[in-house]
């Protein structure tokens, strides 16, 4: 179940952000001004909804929790160290030695982690 | 940063095959080398990003554009797709010219959106699209970035 689940989150991180730009006045005029049109933005809560619906609920309760106490809720494992609190991950983390898309969480900061490499 | 900095004969493509904006998504994406799973998150990323409004700003120019957790620096990439093709753009002319731009969420640099409007700036040179179309390889787009002074 959570090989997806990672992807969804990150997906959903990724929705949550362009949705806090496209509600910052400067940036959305920043945008306009370069010449792209936003005359949708209400597209982006749908998109939203859509993928919260795949989600786990305690998986979602947990990410939830996370984005109240942190602006990114998730963030990078590099060389083993988190991203968030630049604190190392257990070295017997699976997420580290075995592949990208497990659910695992930081031991110092609670963060979802994940992998870019 | 200088946009010619930013590309090079990896995230280049001067004859781009694709044939809808989907395809063109896909190969644009293709030049970013990312693995599998980066590359469909991405795909989702930029059709949702386009659902807001085109990144088609018309005189033949696309800049699909968004931030993703998939990558962790700045990426870029452009093509040319002769024939054109309809990307909803908002003179509703077909494009032919595509620069793709991805950043992470937070990037320390902060480069996404000043990079971003200096592509929309090179789109909005008078004549560009006649040097497009005269580029024969991936070094005379790149001297055209460093003319341009972009």
């Amino acid at each position: 179940m959570h090989e997806s689940q990672l992807r969804l989150l990150m997906f959903l991180q990724d929705l949550l952000f362009l949705q806090k730009e496209m509600q910052d006045f400067q940036v959305v005029e920043k945008y306009e001004e370069m010449g792209f049109p936003l005359d949708r933005k209400e597209k982006i809560e749908e998109a939203i909804r859509e993928v919260t619906e795949q989600l786990d609920r305690d998986l979602y309760h947990r990410f939830q929790q996370l984005a109240k106490k942190y602006d990114r809720p998730m963030a990078p494992v590099k060389k083993g160290v988190c991203y968030g609190c630049f604190v190392a991950a257990p070295t017997g983390s699976k997420l580290i030695t075995q592949h990208k898309d497990i659910i695992e969480f930081c031991n110092h900061c609670g963060r979802i982690l994940y992998r870019t490499d | 940063m200088e946009l010619k900095e930013l590309f090079n004969a990896s995230n280049v493509n001067l004859d781009l095959e694709a044939q809808g904006k989907d395809e063109v998504l896909l190969e644009l994406i293709n030049l970013l080398h990312l693995d599998e799973k980066a590359k469909e998150m991405l795909f989702k990323m930029l059709k949702k990003r386009e659902n807001l409004g085109s990144t088609g700003i018309g005189k033949g120019f696309a800049i699909p554009h968004c931030r993703s957790l998939v990558v962790d620096k700045l990426n870029v990439a452009f093509a040319r797709q002769r024939q054109g093709i309809d990307f909803n753009s908002i003179d509703d002319k077909p494009a032919h010219y595509f620069f793709l731009i991805v950043a992470p969420p937070v990037e320390i640099s902060n480069y996404y959106l000043p990079v971003l409007g200096k592509v929309a700036q090179f789109c909005k040179i008078s004549d560009i699209t006649s040097r497009l179309d005269k580029l024969t390889k991936v070094e005379d787009f790149l001297k055209l970035l460093a003319d341009s002074g972009s």
